[in-house]
């Protein structure tokens, strides 16, 4: 069975990599290993979300029993998503799970993602602290998941400069730097309350 | 690159079947080839039998179409037979699931209805010490297998204890029913 896996891969690729439709919607692929169970998947940040500009890398690794199971999909890229995790990546979409069906494909699956960006499903959270941010303090929430493109998804376009200066604050008390951006992102950045969730 | 090479070269035997085009719209929808033993679906998506069986068998529970996610299941789909793969072999016979699939259903359906051994086979159910009588039973048909044939001795000997047998479970249940 895993000689469908490797030919469906290997037909997969070249789908994504000569299609000019994902080129445009700036979906990559590439390869890993020569076994085809190791793939590399990069995402653009979809137009006019918080996550515009950014690049956001993706670890796929392709089960043995591919595509009867989906692939396992985490964002390599820090991402601040209601379905996503702040701190692993793993990401909570249903058609990763048990909406997997076997005619779906690599190319489906970016695709999903990149729609899965544009529209978050906070009822569904993979990051409780991210989705209860979403629905109770929707306008922090852009602005840190703008900050977030911005910091770890290489975006240049709206840097939110006072952010930067508070994570500065805490860098220069000694904190790490991306312990101090969860810890501000978590508390609607609130420097004090920031602060006491490190100490914690 | 490594992929490009490999994919000319199989290409390359696969030009006698088809040219990439005009099979690309006969692809199964589950491993990406041209379809074997195709089968399509009551909602017409297209698949090699083997590859949709392992499908069902992946989720038994929930079977739905891979593509459009309907209702499907095993006795609702068409097989294909083209001109060219009917000539060279009974598609039947290189999909062995199927068959199984509808046998394993069968002997549940005549479990009472088959005469004589049905009669037994619920005696090995019934009551407790019928239980030990029924297996020993068994046991003597399991080593007949090679059924012999009628008129010869070991048949009429056989004919015989199964009838003694039969009297037996009836006098049991006749004092059973009596005590």
């Amino acid at each position: 069975m895993a000689s469908i896996a490797s030919a469906r891969i290997k037909r997969e690729f070249r789908e994504v990599v000569t299609s000019d439709e994902l080129t445009r919607c700036k979906i990559k692929l590439e390869l890993l290993n020569d076994n085809f169970t190791e793939l590399k998947g990069e995402i653009g940040g979809p137009p006019d979300t918080a996550y515009e500009g950014g690049t956001f890398q993706l670890e796929i690794k392709i089960p043995e029993t591919y595509p009867f199971n989906p692939p396992k999909v985490r964002f390599l890229t820090k991402i601040w998503h209601p379905n996503i995790s702040s701190v692993t990546g793993a990401i909570c979409l249903d058609i990763l799970k048990d909406q997997w069906a076997a005619a779906m494909t690599l190319r489906t699956v970016l695709l999903s993602l990149q729609a899965l960006l544009a529209t978050p499903e906070p009822d569904d959270p993979q990051d409780a602290v991210v989705a209860n941010q979403y629905k109770s303090n929707n306008k922090i929430f852009l602005k840190t998941a703008r900050h977030w493109t911005n910091v770890y998804a290489g975006s240049t376009s709206a840097a939110e400069p006072e952010f930067d200066s508070q994570v500065k604050k805490l860098v220069d008390m000694g904190f790490d730097s991306h312990k101090s951006r969860v810890a501000l992102s978590s508390h609607l950045w609130n420097v004090e309350q920031a602060i006491e969730s490190l100490y914690d | 690159m490594v992929l490009t090479e490999e994919d000319s070269s199989k290409s390359g035997k696969n030009n006698e079947n088809s040219s990439d085009n005009a099979s690309s719209q006969y692809e199964c929808n589950i491993c990406l080839e041209t379809a074997k033993d195709a089968v399509i679906s009551m909602c017409g998506h297209l698949f090699c039998w083997p590859c949709l069986h392992k499908w069902l068998e992946t989720k038994p529970l929930n079977q739905t179409c891979p593509v459009c996610k309907s209702a499907i299941n095993k006795d609702k789909v068409i097989p294909l037979y083209g001109r060219n793969s009917s000539n060279k072999t009974d598609p039947r016979d290189k999909i062995p699931p199927r068959p199984q699939g509808q046998r394993t259903e069968a002997p549940r359906n005549n479990f009472f209805a088959s005469g004589l051994d049905g009669l037994h086979v619920s005696f090995g159910i019934g009551a407790f010490p019928f239980s030990f009588f029924a297996s020993t039973f068994n046991f003597t048909t399991d080593n007949r297998m090679p059924a012999p044939p009628p008129g010869s001795p070991q048949y009429a000997e056989e004919q015989f204890l199964s009838r003694i047998f039969l009297i037996i479970a009836i006098i049991f249940i006749i004092w059973i029913l009596l005590a």
